[in-house]
């Protein structure tokens, strides 16, 4: 079935897709940060400090696009702490049993922006890139099964856990499914108005109203 | 691809019919069809027999494989093996729905097979879904797909295409980037 917008998928790797409004969603996520030299008269920016300049070795929650442009390894302006759910406590809980963790809570862009923390040289970039590569394997099949079973109910307990990416995934099992039962019932033999020119009267109808 | 385009693709399958008419042989790009003579069976196109058999002009004879002993066994067979095993035809989910759709007076025990047919495509749906599962975990490069017809195909492919360009994404960025493509500014 044709849609009048396609969205465009989030460009999961180092660098982050353009077009893609996931993306621009994930890059507003805060991440932890150590300033590693003081800002002058930038004061007013801090809501909670009263001073006119913000000391070295404050900490900070900046979002990942301000983060990703002040990030220098030469000038050293801040340091990248890593936010907990990537930390080894939680790799192991993902490791143990990627299944049980409620993705959509912990930041609903769990792989997306795990990827892009790889830009920040932390030592610890190979476990993380590891562990989102195995939660990724190990939650596939509870996905799949689920987007490809459940037929004409309600399915927003099964994506209640899901990450943004996963959801995706979930959409593209589903439709999937409800084409080949749409067929089998023979619904797909009737010809129907395209969804374009359905929206399209709408709008007619609400500009004559007004 | 649409589960109708896969039906359409279908539709070229050759099932034979016994006519109630005479016509001569018919001339079409897709190849000679005919002579229709009443009573001498003739094998048409699916689209043709299902156009003759809703304006009552024809009889359809059900394919050897339409049987519900063949049948049966095929669905043993397919619980048993793990792999697949062959389908009598490439298009078997498509055939059996359209011809009992709309030919179901000439088919016996239409419904059984309906089932049976039903059994094995849920069979191998399962199947389906646990070799793409195995396949993931193993993180494997490449797999065959032997005895695989479109259809089932068509249903698992956007979502697995899908799933495995994230994971491929996920896998490059493991490596670390080469140092030719850090940008200096």
């Amino acid at each position: 079935m044709w849609e009048s917008y396609c969205a465009v998928e989030a460009g999961l790797g180092r660098e982050e897709n353009f077009l893609s409004l996931d993306d621009v969603l994930m890059s507003q996520e805060k991440l932890p940060c150590r300033l590693e030299s003081g800002l002058a008269r930038l004061g007013f920016l801090d809501k909670g400090g009263e001073t006119e300049h913000i000391p070295q070795g404050s900490k900070m929650e900046l979002p990942l696009w301000l983060v990703k442009g002040l990030y220098d390894n030469k000038r050293r302006i801040i340091s990248v702490e890593l936010p907990k759910i990537y930390r080894q406590g939680w790799r192991t809980v993902f490791s143990a049993d990627a299944n049980v963790v409620d993705l959509h809570k912990m930041g609903p862009h769990y792989y997306s922006f795990g990827s892009q923390l790889l830009n920040f040289d932390s030592p610890e970039n190979t476990e993380i890139a590891q562990t989102l590569l195995q939660t990724f394997i190990g939650r596939f099949r509870r996905i799949m099964d689920s987007s490809q079973n459940a037929y004409n109910e309600d399915t927003s307990a099964l994506v209640a856990r899901l990450d943004e990416l996963e959801r995706v995934l979930f959409k593209a099992g589903q439709s999937g499914l409800n084409d080949f039962q749409n067929w089998e019932r023979g619904q797909a033999a009737q010809i129907t108005a395209s969804s374009l020119v359905q929206s399209y009267k709408k709008r007619k109808f609400h500009e004559t109203d007004t | 691809m649409d589960a109708s385009e896969v039906e359409f693709l279908a539709e070229k399958e050759m099932v034979t019919v016994i006519p109630n008419f005479s016509l001569d042989k018919v001339y079409l790009i897709g190849g000679d069809l005919g002579p229709f003579n009443p009573g001498l069976p003739v094998q048409v196109p699916l689209w043709m027999a299902i156009n003759l058999k809703q304006r009552q002009k024809c009889r359809i004879v059900p394919p050897e494989w339409m049987d519900v002993e063949k049948l049966e066994q095929i669905r043993d067979t397919e619980r048993r093996e793990e792999t697949f095993t062959p389908m009598p035809n490439p298009h078997y989910m498509e055939l059996t729905k359209l011809l009992l759709n709309h030919a179901s007076d000439n088919i016996p025990k239409a419904d059984e097979i309906r089932t049976l047919v039903k059994d094995t495509w849920d069979t191998r749906i399962a199947k389906l879904r646990l070799s793409a599962d195995s396949f993931v975990r193993e993180q494997e490069a490449h797999a065959k797909l032997d005895n695989l017809t479109l259809m089932e195909i068509n249903t698992i492919s956007t979502f697995f295409t899908e799933s495995l360009n994230h994971m491929y994404k996920l896998r490059t960025s493991l490596q670390t980037p080469e140092d030719g493509q850090t940008q200096e500014y």
